[in-house]
């Protein structure tokens, strides 16, 4: 059995999470779930491919892998595909979410998700106040 | 008044019987289930009363644990279809993890502080479901300043510059604890002011609560790693 977390770049998707604060969410979930990690895998800066990752699989075949989010995974096509096709038996767990599993189905049902979420409206909590929050909650409910 | 009249431009909140009860059941079932991790009692009064005895530390525990118990939402919104749907309709961002909530009898208990629910940066679309596991017989359950009270409160400290600050925090709440009964659940709007007041019983109080939201309406700060997508 062999364990990986993996840092990526800072930005993920909504969030802004810098690397230690990434490897102390995974710690944390992997203590939580009594899971022992061997090997941390730094992905690049900017990189959405989860590349390494998977060319560190081919030497290390991992059992697990543990990222923070859904927001990791790729979202081309043909690079969600190659992640499946590549790390199929691979358990990915995502921590900020608190879900994991494997397979093609998992890895397509995250991304949906992601999906879903990243075309949901959103509203800029640094450009507005409580007062304009509770007017635009009355507004666009009547 | 409808109910999304009630919690929009109503008292802002509103009590309603849980639509399915053998659902429910199951919730306070289940939970008791987990519990037997720590206690083989499976009778909820005992369970409850063995709380009060807990430390600070063991109910941190306990309800860190109960993060795990992630049925919990579905069950509580599946329980209460029709409330959820009139509200967000059937597509929605469901909070992932329901709380499950103990509130203790006595001084110095852990207890929530008055506080709305938008300050966890949860839309302003969002609404909350509440209910006990039990009757709320004392006074262990939750006291709601209607929606007027409330804003007037947001209203004073906006212009004060703070939020849930001094004036929030330490004022003297004359309202009383809801006193719902088993089978009852309390929906509220994410402005509406709400906490807990210290309360005398030989019992602990323990609740669930779950947020949700229409998809069709803005998110705020929660995303993924708070909210999933639900199909009602």
């Amino acid at each position: 059995m062999s364990v990986a977390t993996v840092t990526t770049d800072i930005n993920i998707g909504p969030f802004k999470i810098p690397s230690n604060g990434q490897n102390m969410i995974m710690n944390n979930y992997a203590q939580r779930k009594n899971i022992k990690v061997e090997f941390v895998i730094p992905e690049p800066m900017t990189s959405n491919q989860l590349a390494t990752t998977q060319w560190c699989h081919k030497d290390y075949r991992f059992t697990k892998v543990i990222l923070c989010s859904i927001h990791q995974l790729p979202k081309e096509e043909n690079n969600l595909n190659d992640l499946i096709n590549n790390m199929s038996e691979v358990e990915f767990h995502f921590a900020l979410e608190g879900i994991s599993g494997k397979g093609k189905n998992f890895l397509l049902d995250c991304l949906s998700e992601v999906k879903a979420f990243l075309n949901a409206e959103k509203l800029d909590s640094s450009k507005t106040d409580w007062i304009e929050l509770y007017n635009l909650f009355k507004s666009k409910n009547l | 008044m409808n109910l999304q009249e009630q919690i929009v431009s109503g008292k802002g909140y509103a009590i309603l019987p849980i639509e399915n009860l053998d659902n429910f059941n199951k919730l306070r079932d289940q939970f008791i289930e987990k519990m037997q991790l720590y206690t083989k009692e499976k009778k909820l009064d005992k369970l409850r009363m063995i709380m009060t005895s807990m430390s600070k530390s063991q109910i941190n525990d306990l309800m860190v644990s109960l993060l795990s118990f992630d049925q919990a939402s579905e069950i509580l919104v599946d329980s209460c279809k029709n409330i959820v749907s009139s509200l967000s309709g059937d597509r929605i961002f469901l909070q992932r993890r329901a709380n499950i909530i103990f509130n203790l009898p006595g001084e110095d208990q852990r207890r929530q502080w008055p506080h709305y629910e938008l300050m966890s940066g949860v839309s302003p679309f969002t609404y909350i479901m509440w209910a006990p596991f039990h009757d709320l017989d004392d006074d262990g359950g939750v006291f709601y300043l209607d929606q007027n009270k409330s804003f007037e409160m947001i209203q004073e400290e906006h212009q004060k510059g703070i939020v849930n600050g001094p004036a929030i925090l330490n004022k003297e709440y004359n309202e009383k604890p809801a006193k719902l009964k088993y089978g009852e659940v309390i929906v509220f709007n994410p402005f509406i002011l709400h906490g807990n007041i210290n309360f005398k019983s030989n019992l602990a109080r323990i609740a669930c609560s779950v947020r949700f939201q229409s998809i069709q309406k803005p998110l705020l700060q929660k995303d993924t790693d708070y909210f999933k997508f639900y199909k009602v």
